[in-house]
Formats: structure tokens, sequence, C-alpha cells
């Protein structure tokens, strides 16, 4: 079905999925966290339709506005510290044990990134999704609606993991990427639609931000769930292949470069 | 007889920063200084020196993880920074610091991804896998968490680990660290009949003079990065210091002697311990003296302790040292 080559990387994924079951207890802790931000938008959303009056804001009801907000806060939780990890290895000398093996680093990083995500995602998803249909009951999921899911998350995981990598990888050059991977990822919050659908972001500014890949990894699979739509969906696909091509083009390169610049001293 | 390794005038050098704010200015580093050395196929290695010496460096350019600034290397054949990918499949590494076992799974599941890495037969897989278990006693922990395992447990995970795929040559980093006596004996044990026994060329750099006397058959000493010494472990530890340990327990009290050559070490009630200078003195007069100065109850001599050795060498300016092929 694959070749070796590929399926040693499928093998590292589902290793690391395997490994993630040992952390159930910080996905417990995780789970809290998502109940209590779901209750609190369950309120102020609540308050939002009543004083407006609407029965729907961006396109959505208020029901689908909460599993919306299930979805978004899935896949934001769910992400893995890749930059951190990138960037111990790179520090540490850790690097060595990964390069000493017939191995691409960055594709061992994605599939450890992809397994690690799955399992956590479906855990977060799970009982997110319990959550809203205790607050505001079911709302109408088609087969579609779960296909384009299927389709665009893993596209978004791998976009997401791209510029994580890449941001890593500036440990070969700064002191510290802490600073970055914070821009980035409160970036990826507010641009990419995790609170608030980017249809209620201001006219002229939701065309660049549906552009941005931010939207492709939060706001997109989210939406396509909730409220699929086939024109937009072939626009994210799209959207996506396109951020991984660029994104990739970025990471070969900065990596060509940065494995040149390997000190891995102290042992 | 078919060379492992080899190494002509290999060389690394990095460029670090010094200084604060505007006043940083680039220096360079020379941590492998022209290093030529070549290991036969099957030989047990012991590479030795200080920290920052340049063991590591020069294991990471051997590995293909690290480029050299001059000079050329060959492991198996291949040049490993440029044939890294088909050089990986014959050589393992085992780094004392860095697991590469998987935390929070067992040793199985680390053996089953790393047998899907090397993407080795299923059959001979299996059959490796049984009997790296069987020789290495994993038995009983083979399904346990690597967190629940002691570090000895783990080490020899780390170590079957590293030979799965059937390398030829294994760097071995310091694979002693932190363990204790037994654990540690039993992993030099291991690792010596897997060089023996299956003709694997070992590699091995550690600060434990224990392991390089358990494990290897030669000696080099690097420091300041460059080579200050390349012998065999026995000849080192026979003929380096040219001294020789004489501990002496008396039936009296001794009359005082003094001779040129002799260091008293220690002494207490009826004993004392000398260092004998063997190219000042020789041996058979300084005990004529000995059985002079008070009737003797026993009489030791020994080398002195590789250690002592080693850090002989390593306070030696290069010159000084001698050198020979082996």
């Amino acid at each position: 079905m694959f070749n070796s080559s590929w399926t040693k990387y499928l093998w590292i994924a589902w290793t690391s999925a395997k490994s993630n079951t040992a952390y159930l207890g910080e996905v417990g802790s995780r789970v809290i966290f998502l109940g209590v931000i779901l209750y609190i938008f369950l309120r102020l959303w609540q308050v939002t339709y009543s004083e407006t009056g609407a029965s729907e804001l961006g396109g959505l009801s208020l029901a689908q506005m909460l599993w919306y907000l299930a979805v978004t806060e899935s896949i934001i939780l769910s992400g893995p510290r890749v930059s951190q990890t990138v960037d111990q290895d790179v520090r540490t000398g850790q690097l060595a044990v990964h390069l000493i093996k017939p191995l691409s680093y960055p594709l061992y990083c994605l599939g450890n990134c992809l397994g690690e995500r799955s399992v956590r995602f479906v855990l977060n998803l799970s009982v997110g999704l319990l959550m809203v249909t205790c607050f505001v009951g079911p709302i109408h999921i088609t087969l579609q609606s779960v296909l384009f899911l299927l389709l665009a998350l893993p596209l978004a995981f791998i976009l997401d993991f791209l510029a994580n990598f890449l941001i890593g990888l500036g440990a070969f050059w700064l002191e510290d990427t802490t600073g970055l991977m914070l821009i980035y990822s409160r970036i990826t919050m507010v641009l990419g639609g995790m609170l608030i659908p980017i249809e209620l972001f201001p006219d002229y500014m939701q065309p660049y931000l549906k552009a941005l890949p931010f939207a492709s990894i939060v706001y997109g699979p989210a939406r396509m769930f909730v409220a699929p739509d086939p024109a937009q969906m072939t626009g994210l696909l799209a959207n996506q292949l396109m951020g991984i091509l660029v994104f990739s083009i970025f990471v070969y390169a900065v990596y060509r470069v940065a494995a040149g610049r390997i000190f891995a001293n102290g042992g | 007889m078919k060379h492992a390794v080899e190494l002509e005038e290999l060389r690394k050098t990095f460029v670090v920063k010094t200084g604060k704010g505007l006043k940083r200015e680039n220096k360079e580093v020379v941590a492998v200084d022209s290093i030529s050395l070549k290991v036969e196929e099957g030989q047990s290695v012991a590479f030795v020196g200080p920290n920052g010496a340049g063991k590591s460096t020069t294991i990471k350019m051997l590995t293909g993880i690290l480029t050299p600034s001059a000079g050329s290397a060959r492991v198996l054949g291949y040049v490993p920074w440029k044939e890294r990918s088909k050089l990986t499949r014959s050589i393992g590494a085992v780094f004392g610091q860095r697991s590469q076992l998987w935390y929070h799974l067992p040793p199985r599941d680390t053996f089953e991804l790393l047998g899907r890495i090397y993407n080795i037969d299923r059959k001979r897989f299996a059959e490796r896998r049984d009997q790296l278990i069987e020789r290495f006693a994993m038995n009983e922990y083979l399904d346990t968490q690597v967190r629940k395992l002691s570090l000895g447990q783990r080490m020899r995970a780390e170590v079957a680990a590293s030979l799965l795929h059937f390398p030829r040559v294994l760097f071995l980093d310091e694979p002693t660290i932190g363990l204790d006596v037994i654990a540690r004996q039993e992993l030099r044990d291991l690792i010596r009949e897997w060089n023996q026994e299956e003709g694997l060329t070992v590699f091995l750099t550690s600060h434990d003079a224990g392991d390089i006397e358990s494990v290897a058959k030669r000696v080099i000493i690097i420091n300041h990065g460059q080579l200050v010494l390349d012998d065999s472990v026995s000849k080192v530890k026979r003929h380096y210091l040219g001294s020789k340990l004489l501990s002496v327990k008396f039936r009296a009290e001794p009359t005082p002697f003094s001779i040129d050559g002799v260091e008293l070490v220690k002494s207490s009630y009826h004993a004392m311990k000398l260092e004998v200078d063997t190219d000042k003195v020789e041996i058979d007069t300084v005990i004529k003296e000995i059985l002079k100065a008070a009737p003797v109850a026993d009489i030791t001599i020994e080398n002195p302790p590789l250690e002592s050795v080693i850090a002989h060498i390593y306070s030696q300016p290069k010159e000084s040292v001698q050198s020979s092929d082996v």
C-alpha cells in the first residue's frame, strides 16, 4: 500500500499516538479548561444573540456557534509543542539521536506531531461536543460535514506543524524562540477565528483573513463542519494546499541551511 | 585487514561569539585539529580526552551529523557527511545522555518502531529482537514503560536498540555515565562480548577508566583537539608512566630511608605506599632498601591505575607524549 519510506513515518505517528495515551491526566486537565471556556462563551453568545435579536450571526445559529467553538478550541488545544521540541532538540543536541537514523528529521517531527495531535484532538472534540450538546443540543450534522472535516483537518494540522517547525528552527540563529512561538499562537487564535468566526470581522478584513494560513488551520475546518459549503470547501482546500506548498519550500530551504549550522556540542 | 574507520587530517572549527553588546566579536575555536587514525574492523577502541577535547565532535563527524572544516574521513567506506543516509544503516550509536527510547512506552514498542525505520525484514527482525532480549536479559522488563526502568535497565535497552539493525560499527558516547558499579560492569561485559563474538567494531568515549580497561584493546587520547596518544591499553598501563606502586607491610617499625626516584604516597603504622619512578631507580634496588629497613610481612607491586595514567597524559604537553601504531 505504501512504500517503506512512508510506512516508517506512519509508524512514528502510530507510536506517538500510543505514547500520548499515557498523558490522560494532562488531557483531563485540558478538558476541564475546555469546559470552562465553552461555558463562558455559551453565556456570552446567549447575551449577544438576545441583545441583537438575531437568530443567526455570521450565518451561524447559537447552537452552531457553540459547536463551531468546540471544534476551534479542540484544534487549538490539541496543538503539540512542536517549536519547543525542535528548539530543545537543537539546543540540547538531542537532534543527534534522530540524525543517526535513516530518517528525515522534519518528517519524523511531522509523524510525531500528527500522532500526538490526533489523540488529543479526538479526546478534546469528544468532550467538547458532549458539553455543547448538553448546553445547546445537537445541530444538523451531515455526512458532508464529517467528510469536509476529515479532509480539511489533516491539512490544517500539517500547515500548523510546518509553521511551528519553522519557528523551532529559529533556535539555530536565535537565543530564544519562545517570543516567536507566542506571537504565532496568539495570531492563530485571533486571526484564525478561534473565538469569533471570520464572518464577524469587518467586511474589508474578511477576504484577507480567509486567505491567510491561520484561517486555514482553525476557522476553515470548523466552519465546514458546522455549515458545510462545497464552494467554500474548494477555496479552503486550495488555500491549505498552497500554504503547505509555500511553507514546505521554506522548511526545506531553512532546514538545509540550519543543518550546516549544527554545533551539537557537549556530548 | 579492512578498516572500519579512517580519518585523514580531520579538522573542525567553530565560530563563537565573544563579548557583549556592540563589542561582540567572532572567534574561531578549533574543536578537532587535524586528527589522523585508522580503526580495523572488529577492533574495540577507546577514544578518550578531557571535557572539550573534541571527542564528541569527532564522533559527530564520523556519524555524519557534522561536516568537517578540512580533512577527510571514511566509515565503512562511506564519507559520513556526504552519504549519511547509507551509512546510518550500518552504524549504531548510543549517546549516554540522550535516549532513543520512547519514554512513556515499553522498550518493545521502540524496538518495533526501529524495525520499521530500518526496514528490517519481519522474520529477521523478530529473530534479532529475541536474540537481543535474551542476551541483554530484558525479558522481565521488555513490556514495562521506560520511565519506570532503572538507569541500568534503560541503558541495556538503549544498547540493545542500537544493535537491532545489525550495525557493523557501534559508537558509544559515555554509555555508563551515572550507572552503579554492577550495572556498569554488566554493560561493559555485554559490549565486550558483542565485540568479541559478533566482530562488532566498537568506538567508545568515556571518562571512566574502567570502561576503557574492560571494553577496549586500544586507547586513543586526544586533548585540545589533537591526538596525543594512540596505543594498546595494556602498553599504556605497563609502560607509559614508567612508575610502579609498592605497598609494603612491615613486621616492625621500619628505619627511615630515602631513595632518589621513590616518593612516599602515604604511610600508616608499619605500612607504607611508595611510587617508584622506574626511569630513575630499579625496582629491585628499592626492594633491597625496604628489606633492610625492617622485616617485611607483605609486599605488592602494582601498575598505577589507568585513571592516573590518563590524568598524567592530559597534563603533558603534546611533544612529550609518545605515539605508536597499533
